[in-house]
C-alpha cells in the first residue's frame, strides 16, 4: 500500500465541483483581455443577483435564518455538552450516584471533589459533591467513565449567574424529585449502546 | 546454615539459598508467579493453590516446595494456566461487582489475577449465601460479601502478631456438585470446596476479636474485605498521595506510608486518611497503623512566643525532654549543651545511655551486636527483662514469628506473667520470677548456654555452685518378659510362650538440678524439658529489655548481657525505651537531674516547647518534620513531612540563638560528628524495600569496636528483691506517648492495668501512693496479665511519670480503693 | 427649452435651505445606517436590528445617544488639536459639498406661517455655475479629514490608513474629473442645473444613453471617493484595524461616519442629476419623487455591492485607476470630443 492511498482520508461519497480556475495572465495584454471578459460576461452581476435573491427569500419566503434566541431556541442533541445532570434510579427515586469517585480521578481539569461516607445502610454515601464550573471544559469524559450513568451533561448551556457556585453542588444538578418522570435518559458518551446485550458474554446463573 | 543453590526457572540459571520456598526464589529475581495466600514472613496457607509451577516436570505449589539444587522449574505450561483461570473464575464466582464503591479502589489482586489470567467469562456458579459485614472491634470492619477466604489475615494474624484472633469459620454455603468433581480442574475444585464452606471469624467464639488492633489483616487483605472502621468508604486510595516515612511512636522505626489528601471540599488543609506499610517486609503495630493524627495544626508564627522562647532558653539552665524528637534535634540540644553549658535532662534514654556505657566497657562494642532482623532467623530467642506484649511490638513479632516460622523455642523472663507470650508457641517457657532477681536470670542463661572455656575460673566455678544433684524417683515403663505355659485347646499340647508386658517400676535416679531454676519460679520438670527445646536448635538470641536499664545493678547486669553475647554465641539485641532513645543515648551527654530554670520540650517545664499543642511555644509533630530517627535496628532512618508545619521549629529557635543551620536536615550530615554515624545528607537517604526484602532505608549504624576490659560479673544478691504491692511502669499495647494517645483511633485510657483477678480485687477506680505523691486511676482488667503487679502507664508527659518512679521501673506502692 | 422664471433667491432663503441640508442630510446619515444594517442582514438572510423600537427603528436614536455619551478618547502622543478638528473637516467637506447640489426642488414656504412665510428656498443652496467643478473640489478637499486624522494619532494603523487615504483619493480624483468631461462637454456647463434642464426631454433624453462608460467610470469612482466596498481599503478592518479611524470614539468617529454618508448622497444625486435625467418629472411621476427614487437606487446600489463583492488589493486599486479606468476616461473623452466635433 502506497503511502498516497494511506493518506487518503475522503471516506465518504464525495459531489465536488470542481471550479475552472484559469492561470492569471502575466502580460499586460493579457491581464486586459481578462478585464474586458470578465466585464463582458458580467460576472460581477450574478453576484448582485445572488444577494438580492437571497435577500427576497429571505423576507418574502421565510427563509430567514435567525433565531431569535432568548424567544427561540434550537433544539440540541442529546449528546450535548452542558451543566451536568445527577440522575435518579427511575423505580426508587434514590440518586444513581455510588460515589465511585472515577468521574473525580478522569476529570482532566481536576474540577470534580467528592466527599464520601460510610452510612447506616451499610452502604457508601455521598455527603458532598462539587463541580468548579470555572475550571470544568466540558469534555464529558465524566459522563463516559460512569458506571450508574448518574453523572451525564445536560441541556443547559445557559451558565451565566451571579455566582460561580450557582450549579455546582450535588442538589443543583440533581433531577428534582418531582420531576422524576421527566427525566431523560442520556444517549451521549458513556451510554450503552443500543446492542449491549449481544456483546457481552452472560454468567450462567441456571438456579 | 545458607548454602547457595543453584536453579533453573524457565531455563534461566539463578542462584538461591537452601530451603528457599521456590516462590521466594522467583520473587528475589524477579519473576512473577502469582499467589494469593501466601505471605513472605509467614508459613504457606495452600488457600490459593494458584502458585502452580512445574518444578523437575511434578506439579508443586511454588509457595510450599523448596528449591533444590539443580532443581528446573516451569512457572507456566498449557496445563497450570489452564488450572489457574478455572481458580480465578471460582474466586469470580459470586464475588460483589461492585468495585467502585470498594474501599480497595483498584489496588485489588483479585482484579489484578482476573485480569492477569485473562478471566473474560465464567463458567462455574453456585447460589450466593448472604454475608453481613461486621465490625470486629473499634478498628476492625470485616465485610465477609468481599472476602475470598485467601486466609492470609488468619496466617499474618497467627505466624507474625501472635494473636491468632481469627480463623476460618462455616460460612453457611451450598455444597458443591458432585458432578463438578470430575469436570472442572482437580486444584480448583478442591479450592473452591473450601471457599464454599468457609469465612473468617474472631477465634475466641464471640463476635469481637480479643487481639491487639494493629490492622496488620487490613493491610494484607488482598481485597476490600477487611478496612479500618474509621476509613471505611472515606476515599479511594488513588486519590491518596503516599510519603515515606518512620513510624514514630516506638523505637522499632519501622517503614511507613502517611496517606494524605485535602480532608473535604470545604476544608482543604492535607489530611493523613491511612497509614500503609510494605507489609511483605515489615509489621506495624496498631499505634502505627491507627496512631497518625497527632499533627500539631498551627495558624503561622508566633513570634511573640517565639521572642518569649528564645530569651527561656537563653535563661535556661536544664533543658528537659524526651526521646520523640528527631536525630537532628537531639543534635541541636547537644550544640545548645556545648556551646551554652546547658543541662540537658530526658528521663527515659539517661538509663539506656547508662547501661550501653556499662555494656560498652567488657564487650567492646558501643552497641549491642545484633538487631531484631537477625534475632528474627534464629530458633532459639530468649527474653529478659522485657514486657514484650507492650515495651516493643517488632521485639514480640520477632519472638512470636521465630516459634511460627523456626520451629524455634522461647525463654520468657518476667516479674509478670503473660499469657499472650506463654501461647506462642509450644516450646516457650515462661519464668516468673521475683522483681530484681533479673541478675539470676542472665546467671541462668549463661550456665545454660556458655560454652564454659570462654568463661573466667571465678565465673565458672560460681556458676557451678548453683548445681546440685537430687536424687527423685520416677517411675519407669520397663519391658518384661513374661513366659507362660498355654495349652492348645486343639491340641492339647502345651507350649511356651513367650510375651512383653509393660511394667512400671519405679527408679531411683540422679538428677543435676540448678538452684536458680527453682529461685525464678522455674518448674521442677526445666531441665527435661529444655533438653527437649534444645534439639536441632542452632542459632540462639537474646532480647534485652528494659527493666534491665531501670535495675539498680543495671551495670552488673550490662556486665553480664556482654558476657553472654561473648560465651554463648548468641546474637543479642536491646529495646531502646522510647522512640529515638538509642539516637538520644549516643547524640547527647544527658544529665541526670533537673536544675534551676528549666524548658520543657514536650515535658514539663518553666517553658514549655510542645508539638503538642499545648506549650508556650508550638513545634511540629513527627509527621510534620522532616529528620532522621534511629531506631532499635541500628538504623538511622529519614521520615518526611506528611503534613505542613506553618510554625517555628527547633532550627529556627537554633538560628535565633546562632548556632542553626538553614534547614533542618542540614543537621543530618552532621550527625557524624558523634560516633557511630555517617555524614550523609538527608536527600540522599532511601526509604524502601527491594524484591528480595533486603531493607534499604537510611544507613546502619556503625558498631564502633574498642578494646575490651576484663569481664568478670559479680554475684547476683537478692538484696533488691522487692516484694508487696507493686506498681509496674508499663504502657497499655498500643500506647507509647503523648502522640499516641492524640491520635483519635487510639483508645487505651490513661489508667492502671491489672490481670482480671487484681482488677477485680481493686474495683473501679484507685489511688496509688508513690509515697511523694498519689495518682487516681481508673482500673483496667487486662487478661493477657497474670499475677498481682500493676502497671501503670506513663505515655502521659505531663503526669510526669517517670519522676515518680525515679531510677526503677518496679516500685512499691500503695494502692487504696476509692 | 424656456428657463422658468424663478422667485428672487433670498439670503433667508438659503440659510432656510442650508439648515434643511443639514438636519435632513444629517438625519439621513443616520437613517443610513439602519437601512445599511437592515439590507445587509436581509442578503445576509438575517434580521439586522430588532429590538430597540418597531422593527429595530429606534437603533438609530439608541446608536446616537451612545455616540453622544461615549467617552472622548484623546491617545497620549497624538496631536491633539490636529487629532480634534480632522472629523470636523470630512463632516465639514461633506456638507460644504451639497450646498452647490440640488437636493429637493424648490418651494416658498406658505403665507401663514409667521416670520418666515413667503420665502423662497431654492433647490440649490448656492446655484454657482461651476456646481460641477464646486462639489467636486470639495470632496477633494474632504480627503484631509482621514489623512490628517490617521497621521494625528500617533497609531501605526492610522498612518497606513491615511497613505492609503492620499493614493486612493487623489487617484480617482482623476477618473472622477475625466469622466464627467464628456457630459460637461455636451451640455456646455458646469451647473448642476443645466445638466437638469439638458436631460429634460424625458427618459430618453438621459445622459445615460450618451455617455455610458462615463457613467460606469463616475460610479467606479464614486465609490472609490466614498470610501465604499470594494474600494474600502482606508479604514479595512482585517487589514488596518480601522484605518485613520483607529483611534476614535465617540462623536469624533461619528462625524466620520455623518460625513461618509453625506458623501454617498452627494455621489448619489450627482450620479442622478448627472446621467439618469435629474429632478425633472417622468412622464406622471413627479420631479421631487422620482429623484429621491433615483438618490435612494443608488445608495442601494452601494449597499447591494457591499453585500455581494469582496474588497480588492490596494494595488490592484492602482492597477484599475491608472491602467484601465484612466485611459478608457480619455478614450470617452476624444471620441465624445469628435463626435461633438461634427
Amino acid at each position: 500500500m502506497s503511502l498516497e492511498e494511506f493518506k487518503n482520508r475522503n471516506t465518504g461519497q464525495q459531489s465536488y465541483k470542481m471550479l475552472d480556475i484559469k492561470h492569471t495572465p502575466q502580460s499586460g495584454i493579457g491581464k486586459f483581455g481578462q478585464v474586458v471578459e470578465r466585464t463582458v460576461k458580467g460576472e460581477l452581476f450574478v453576484g448582485l443577483w445572488v444577494t438580492l435573491r437571497e435577500m427576497g427569500n429571505a423576507l418574502f419566503k421565510d427563509n430567514m435564518h435567525t433565531i431569535k434566541y432568548p424567544l427561540e431556541k434550537l433544539p440540541i442533541s442529546p449528546r450535548y455538552r452542558a451543566i451536568h445532570d445527577m440522575l435518579r434510579l427511575l423505580e426508587s427515586g434514590h440518586y444513581r450516584c455510588i460515589g465511585c469517585g472515577l468521574c473525580e480521578k478522569i476529570c482532566i481539569s481536576d474540577c470534580i471533589k467528592m466527599d464520601t461516607k460510610y452510612d447506616e445502610n451499610q452502604r457508601k454515601e455521598v455527603t458532598e459533591y462539587t463541580i468548579n464550573f470555572g475550571r470544568c471544559i466540558f469534555c464529558g469524559y465524566c459522563a463516559e467513565v460512569c458506571p450508574e450513568l448518574a453523572i451525564v451533561h445536560g441541556g443547559r448551556y445557559e451558565t451565566a449567574s451571579e455566582q460561580r457556585a450557582s450549579f455546582s453542588l450535588f442538589e443543583d444538578m440533581l433531577t428534582p424529585i418531582d420531576a422524576l418522570k421527566q427525566q431523560k435518559e442520556y444517549d451521549g458518551f458513556g451510554a450503552v449502546s443500543p446492542n449491549a446485550d449481544d456483546t457481552i458474554k452472560q454468567t450462567p446463573l441456571a438456579y | 546454615m545458607s548454602n547457595e543453590i543453584t536453579i533453573k526457572i524457565d531455563g534461566v540459571e539463578y542462584k538461591t539459598q537452601e530451603g528457599e520456598y521456590i516462590l521466594n526464589a522467583a520473587r528475589a529475581n524477579n519473576i512473577f508467579v502469582p499467589a494469593i495466600c501466601y505471605l513472605t514472613r509467614c508459613s504457606p496457607t495452600l488457600a490459593c493453590r494458584i502458585c502452580l509451577v512445574e518444578a523437575d516436570g511434578k506439579r508443586v505449589y511454588a509457595c510450599n516446595a523448596k528449591a533444590k539444587d539443580g532443581m528446573e522449574v516451569t512457572t507456566s505450561t498449557e496445563e497450570i494456566l489452564e488450572e489457574r483461570r478455572a481458580i480465578m473464575e471460582v474466586y469470580d464466582v459470586n464475588h460483589p461487582l461492585q468495585c467502585g464503591v470498594c474501599d480497595q479502589s483498584g489496588e485489588c489482586e483479585l482484579q489484578n489475577y482476573t485480569l492477569e489470567l485473562a478471566v473474560d467469562s465464567q463458567s462455574y456458579m453456585i447460589p450466593d449465601t448472604k454475608r453481613e459485614s461486621v465490625d470486629w472491634s473499634s478498628i476492625l470492619h470485616y465485610d465477609a460479601g468481599l472476602c475470598i477466604v485467601c486466609e492470609r489475615c488468619v496466617t499474618v494474624c497467627k505466624d507474625m502478631m501472635g494473636d491468632a484472633a481469627i480463623k476460618t469459620g462455616p460460612r453457611g454455603g451450598e455444597k458443591l456438585g458432585k458432578e463438578l468433581k470430575d469436570s472442572m480442574p482437580k486444584d480448583a475444585y478442591a479450592m473452591w470446596n473450601k471457599l464454599q464452606k468457609s469465612v473468617i471469624i474472631p477465634s475466641n467464639g464471640t463476635a469481637e476479636t480479643n487481639c491487639s488492633d494493629c490492622g496488620e489483616c487490613i493491610a494484607v487483605c488482598p481485597v476490600g474485605a477487611l478496612v479500618s472502621r474509621d476509613f471505611v468508604y472515606t476515599t479511594n486510595a488513588w486519590d491518596l498521595k503516599r510519603i515515606p516515612a518512620t513510624c514514630a511512636h516506638c523505637s522499632s522505626g519501622c517503614q511507613i506510608y502517611y496517606e494524605t489528601k485535602p480532608a473535604s471540599i470545604e476544608d482543604n488543609t492535607e489530611k493523613i486518611f491511612r497509614v500503609t506499610n510494605e507489609w511483605n517486609y515489615v509489621s506495624l503495630c496498631g499505634a502505627g497503623r491507627f496512631g497518625y493524627d497527632f499533627e500539631n495544626r498551627v495558624n503561622g508564627k508566633d513570634e511573640i512566643a517565639f521572642n518569649n522562647a528564645v530569651d527561656a532558653l537563653t535563661k535556661a539552665d536544664t533543658i528537659r525532654f524526651n526521646s520523640l524528637i528527631s536525630n537532628e534535634e537531639a543534635l541541636m540540644l547537644q550544640t545548645l549543651k556545648e556551646k551554652y553549658g546547658k543541662k540537658l535532662v530526658n528521663s527515659d534514654a539517661y538509663a539506656f545511655q547508662k547501661f550501653l556505657k556499662y555494656y560498652g566497657k567488657p564487650s567492646g562494642h558501643l552497641l549491642y551486636g545484633s538487631d531484631f532482623k537477625e534475632i528474627m532467623t534464629t530458633d532459639f530467642v530468649i527474653s529478659v527483662g522485657a514486657s514484650l506484649r507492650n515495651d516493643n511490638p517488632n521485639a514480640r513479632y520477632a519472638f512470636n514469628n521465630i516459634q511460627k516460622m523456626n520451629k524455634g523455642a522461647g525463654l520468657y523472663f518476667h516479674p509478670i506473667a503473660d499469657s499472650l507470650i506463654a501461647d506462642m508457641g509450644k516450646n516457650v517457657v515462661s519464668f516468673t520470677h521475683k522483681v530484681g532477681l533479673e541478675e539470676a536470670a542472665l546467671y541462668l542463661i549463661l550456665d545454660l548456654f556458655a560454652d564454659k572455656e570462654k568463661l573466667e575460673e571465678s565465673t565458672k566455678s560460681y556458676l557451678d555452685s548453683f548445681h546440685f544433684t537430687e536424687t527423685i524417683t520416677i517411675k519407669e515403663k520397663v519391658m518384661e518378659t513374661v513366659t507362660e505355659t498355654v495349652v492348645d485347646e486343639a491340641t492339647g499340647e502345651s507350649k511356651e510362650v513367650s510375651k512383653k508386658v509393660p511394667k512400671m517400676v519405679e527408679k531411683e535416679v540422679e538428677v543435676e538440678r540448678n538452684s536458680l531454676v527453682t529461685l525464678l519460679g522455674g518448674n521442677d520438670k526445666f531441665a527435661e524439658t529444655f533438653e527437649k527445646m534444645m534439639k536441632k536448635k542452632e542459632s540462639f538470641s537474646l532480647i534485652v529489655g528494659e527493666d534491665l536499664y531501670y535495675h539498680p545493678k543495671a551495670e552488673n547486669l550490662a556486665h553480664l548481657v556482654a558476657l553472654i553475647e561473648k560465651s554463648c554465641n548468641m546474637k543479642v539485641a536491646m529495646i531502646p525505651p522510647k522512640t529515638n532513645s538509642l539516637g538520644v543515648a549516643l547524640l547527647c551527654e544527658l544529665d541526670e537531674k533537673v536544675e534551676g530554670y528549666t524548658v520543657g520540650y514536650n515535658e514539663n517545664g518553666d517553658f514549655r516547647l510542645s508539638a503538642l499543642g499545648d506549650g508556650d511555644l508550638d513545634m511540629p509533630a513527627m509527621n510534620q518534620q522532616e529528620g532522621t530517627l534511629t531506631n532499635m535496628h541500628k538504623r538511622v532512618t529519614p521520615t518526611n513531612a506528611a503534613l505542613e508545619y506553618e510554625g517555628y521549629e527547633l532550627n529556627d529557635l537554633m538560628n535565633a540563638l546562632e548556632c542553626g543551620e538553614l534547614l533542618t536536615i542540614d543537621w543530618t550530615p552532621r550527625l557524624a560528628s558523634k560516633r557511630g554515624f555517617q555524614a550523609l545528607a538527608f536527600d540522599d537517604l532511601p526509604n524502601g524495600y527491594t524484591n528480595e526484602g533486603q531493607e534499604n532505608r537510611g544507613y546502619l549504624l556503625k558498631n564502633l569496636g574498642r578494646r575490651s576490659g576484663k569481664n568478670e560479673p559479680k554475684p547476683f544478691s537478692e538484696k533488691f528483691v522487692i516484694e508487696g504491692e507493686i506498681a509496674y511502669r508499663c504502657n497499655p499495647q498500643r500506647q507509647f506517648n503523648d502522640f499516641s494517645d492524640k491520635a483519635h483511633q487510639i483508645f487505651e485510657t490513661f489508667s492502671l492495668s491489672a490481670s482480671t483477678a487484681k482488677a477485680k480485687a481493686l474495683g473501679e477506680k484507685v489511688e496509688v501512693d508513690f509515697g511523694k505523691s498519689t495518682l487516681l486511676f481508673d482500673v483496667v482488667a487486662d487478661e493477657r496479665m497474670e499475677g498481682d503487679i500493676v502497671s501503670i502507664p506513663d505515655f502521659k508527659s505531663a503526669n510526669d511519670i517517670y519522676t515518680l518512679f525515679g531510677s526503677d521501673r518496679y516500685k512499691t506502692v500503695t494502692i487504696r480503693k476509692v | 427649452m424656456e428657463a422658468t422664471v424663478l422667485p428672487e433667491v433670498t439670503s433667508l432663503g438659503v440659510i432656510i435651505k442650508g439648515i434643511i441640508i443639514l438636519a435632513i442630510i444629517s438625519a439621513v446619515a443616520g437613517f443610513g445606517t439602519y437601512i445599511e444594517r437592515k439590507i445587509l442582514a436581509f442578503m445576509q438572510r438575517r434580521l439586522g436590528p430588532m429590538h430597540v423600537g418597531p422593527f429595530g427603528l429606534l437603533q438609530i436614536a439608541a446608536d446616537g445617544i451612545k455616540l453622544f455619551t461615549q467617552e472622548d478618547i484623546i491617545p497620549q502622543n497624538a496631536n491633539k488639536f490636529i487629532f480634534q478638528i480632522a472629523p470636523a473637516i470630512t463632516a465639514a467637506t461633506a456638507f460644504i459639498a451639497l450646498a452647490a447640489v440640488p437636493v429637493f426642488p424648490d418651494f416658498t414656504i406658505p403665507e401663514f406661517i409667521p416670520l418666515l412665510g413667503g420665502t423662497f428656498v431654492p433647490s440649490i443652496a448656492a446655484d454657482i455655475n461651476v456646481g460641477i467643478l464646486f462639489v467636486l473640489g470639495m470632496m477633494a478637499a474632504g480627503l484631509y479629514g482621514p489623512l490628517l486624522a490617521g497621521m494625528a494619532q500617533a497609531n501605526k494603523w492610522g498612518i497606513i490608513g491615511s497613505a492609503r487615504t492620499a493614493i486612493q483619493f487623489l487617484s480617482y480624483e482623476v477618473v472622477t474629473g475625466l469622466s464627467i468631461l464628456a457630459p460637461i462637454m455636451l451640455v456646455g456647463s458646469l451647473s448642476l442645473v443645466d445638466f437638469n434642464e439638458y436631460q429634460a426631454g424625458g427618459f430618453t433624453s438621459w445622459l445615460i444613453w450618451q455617455q455610458p462608460v462615463a457613467f460606469v467610470l463616475f460610479l467606479i469612482a464614486g465609490f472609490a471617493e466614498t470610501n465604499r466596498t470594494p474600494f474600502d481599503l482606508l479604514e479595512h478592518e482585517a487589514e488596518v484595524v480601522s484605518g485613520y479611524a483607529t483611534e476614535y470614539s465617540g462623536m469624533r468617529w461619528g462625524m466620520f461616519f455623518i460625513g461618509e454618508y453625506a458623501n454617498m448622497i452627494t455621489v448619489a444625486i450627482l450620479a442622478s442629476v448627472m446621467f439618469l435625467g435629474g429632478y425633472n418629472d417622468l412622464g406622471f411621476i413627479a420631479g421631487w419623487f422620482i429623484i429621491i427614487g433615483k438618490i435612494a437606487f443608488f445608495f442601494f446600489l452601494m449597499l447591494w455591492v457591499r453585500a455581494s463583492w469582496p474588497h480588492i488589493r490596494p494595488d490592484q486599486l492602482m492597477w484599475l485607476c491608472w491602467k484601465v479606468l484612466m485611459p478608457l476616461a480619455m478614450v470617452n473623452i476624444l471620441i465624445t470630443a469628435i463626435v461633438v466635433m461634427i
